[in-house]
């Protein structure tokens, strides 16, 4: 029991440990502590988090240096541990190398590379891409990777659906807008519809092509198709589900399919799907202010064929089978060629054979005799 | 009229008298020859275009300026066979004006009766043929039949041909209906001209008429024994041979 009683004698010695202790600290952790934290998001923070933070570039531009922390936070890159010197890969500690970009663009240019390290299959798509050729024409504004997705504050670009047409909308305000009231648009604005196409659906993502190409074109009635060929997608809004392969067997979709075959690339123009139903303002065909709205069917159909008069729009079967009720006339000349083209074969063909055999067996027979 | 040729290959001693008849007058002949080329013309370059998503077809039209040319040479067949049946129809209304065209190749009752005994013939329980004038009811057939083949087959051209113009007077629906009638017709009319018309003028018998214009005796009486026995009886004049005189 009397070795637990405190020893009062010797109070020196506590201090001394206490003093040893706590130079051994001084000892190790401030050389490599330091060090750590200079690479990480917090000790950036220590700084960026000051809403006031801004640089003026050459070009006059002033460039806010400000990070707001939560909204890091809630990005995808920071939580995984992705942190800032991930892409500022020059920036090692304080103070900073000095910055020689004249404008903001300049700026984001030339970081978006950074992207490529991670993202290197996005990173070559985009390479491919229709803006990444505007780029090399001289036009600094069209977009990389950063503008799309953001840089400090990234977050998945489709959640929600909604928000892609949005950005694409940063720069194609006015097929933005048109696509808004459109069918499609106007379906996702309502109901965050999860079916209608949205830019990307139809542009792609990444390697986004120039959508005036004839190839473009000629391939433009099997992305229509990728929905409207769907059965099940189509049967969900009581769409036919086959006006795409009743196209393909009409005169235009036979015409374009051969062209898609021979000669993607020359200029041709049959009707694909959007020449008639609009591009981006495409409108259910019940509605008044639709180009398949059967008022205005025949303005759309002069567009091709200037000489066409009002009786013309009976000629469009296009998109429906051959049936009594929609174009009786149509549905007896089937009904004639379905049942005369076999009989006239058979009749044809018994009395020949019917001849070839009696002729053979009498000329066997005179010969016999 | 029948002439008598004698067969120079013949000695002197055994003449053989080889009596013929005519058949069809010079002008029956241009138009079935130009009928025969304009409607071959028509359906070699018609194929290719129907069957435009076939591989034949595309190493046929291969560029878009053969697709020209071809289409081009189709349409000029069109016309030449288009001019042919106007002079036809228009050589038949003259004719009947005057009273004399001939009612040979009109379909009577007779052709069914005949049609019904030769397919008794056919099937041995005839023992003969049945006899028949100077067009039997095979050969109506083939006239009939093409008459009505061509005649849809004109009208459906044009209307694709001129879709714009047609539909100012005809209905929309003449388009799709032409489109499928057009391909439809030219099929069915190709099997008919191959299988009945071949068989009877090649297999049957080489039936050259068409191009000589004149039968022999032989064939005379084996296949048109009633116009036969009634030509021997009071030869008919040249003026009466079934067209004009030229």
């Amino acid at each position: 029991m009397s070795k637990l009683i405190p020893i009062p004698k010797l109070p020196g010695l506590s201090l001394v440990v206490g003093f040893v202790v706590l130079v051994s600290l001084l000892w190790f952790t401030p050389a490599s502590a330091s060090e750590l934290a200079q690479e990480t998001e917090e000790y950036c923070l220590s700084c960026h988090s000051n809403a006031d933070l801004q640089t003026t570039l050459p070009s006059g531009e002033s460039l806010s240096l400000y990070i707001s922390s939560e909204e890091l936070q809630s990005s995808v890159h920071s939580p995984i541990g992705i942190e800032c010197e991930a892409c500022h890969t020059n920036i090692t500690t304080y103070p900073h190398p000095s910055i020689d970009y004249q404008t903001v663009r300049d700026l984001s240019r030339s970081y978006y590379s950074a992207c490529q390290k991670c993202h290197p299959d996005n990173y070559s798509r985009t390479m491919d891409s229709m803006h990444a050729q505007a780029a090399e024409a001289g036009n600094l504004d069209a977009p990389i990777c950063t503008d799309c997705h953001g840089s400090h504050y990234i977050h998945p670009p489709d959640q929600p659906r909604t928000l892609i047409p949005a950005t694409c909308g940063n720069c194609h305000i006015q097929e933005f807008s048109i696509y808004q009231s459109s069918v499609h648009g106007n379906a996702l604005k309502q109901e965050a519809n999860p079916d209608v196409p949205v830019c990307t659906t139809c542009h792609g993502v990444h390697n986004i092509q120039d959508p005036r190409t004839q190839q473009f074109r000629v391939n433009e009635p099997d992305l229509c198709a990728g929905c409207h060929a769907n059965q099940e997608m189509m049967s969900k809004y009581g769409l036919s589900a086959d006006v795409y392969s009743l196209y393909s067997l009409s005169w235009h979709g036979v015409d374009v399919s051969v062209y898609q075959a021979r000669w993607p690339t020359i200029q041709h123009n049959s009707a694909i799907c959007t020449d008639c139903h609009g591009i981006h303002d495409i409108l259910k065909p019940g509605d008044p202010n639709s180009s398949v709205n059967p008022k205005n069917l025949l303005v759309t159909c002069q567009k091709c064929h200037p000489g066409a008069s009002s009786k013309w729009t009976g000629a469009w079967t296009g998109h429906y089978k051959v049936s009594l009720q929609r174009t009786p006339f149509l549905f007896y000349v089937d009904l004639f060629y379905s049942s005369f083209t076999p009989l006239i074969l058979w009749i044809c063909g018994i009395y020949v054979a019917l001849q070839l055999i009696r002729l053979t067996v009498d000329r066997a027979r005179r010969s016999l005799r | 009229m029948s002439q008598s040729k004698s067969d120079p290959s013949s000695s002197t001693s055994r003449v053989k008298l080889l009596r013929t008849f005519p058949r069809f007058s010079v002008s029956q002949r241009w138009e079935h020859a130009i009928l025969l080329l304009s409607i071959a013309t028509l359906l070699l370059t018609g194929l290719p275009q129907k069957y435009r998503t076939a591989v034949w077809s595309q190493t046929i039209i291969s560029s878009l300026d053969r697709l020209a040319t071809i289409q081009l040479i189709h349409r000029v067949a069109a016309l030449v066979l288009t001019g042919l049946v106007l002079y036809h129809l228009g050589k038949a209304i003259f004719l009947m004006a005057r009273r004399k065209l001939p009612g040979d190749m009109l379909p009577t009752l007779q052709d069914v009766k005949d049609a019904w005994n030769m397919l008794l013939y056919l099937i041995y329980f005839k023992k003969q043929k049945p006899a028949f004038g100077k067009y039997n009811f095979e050969q109506k057939v083939t006239y009939w039949f093409l008459f009505f083949a061509i005649g849809i087959m004109l009208i459906s051209g044009y209307i694709m041909w001129f879709p714009e113009v047609i539909t100012r007077i005809l209905p929309g629906g003449a388009i799709p209906a032409a489109i499928m009638a057009h391909s439809t017709e030219a099929i069915v009319t190709t099997i008919f001209i191959v299988l009945w018309h071949f068989y009877h003028v090649h297999f049957e018998r080489l039936n050259l008429s068409i191009f000589s214009g004149w039968l022999n005796e032989e064939d005379m009486r084996t296949y048109h024994d009633l116009e036969y026995n009634q030509l021997v009886r009071e030869p008919r004049s040249n003026e009466s041979s079934g067209d004009m005189k030229l």
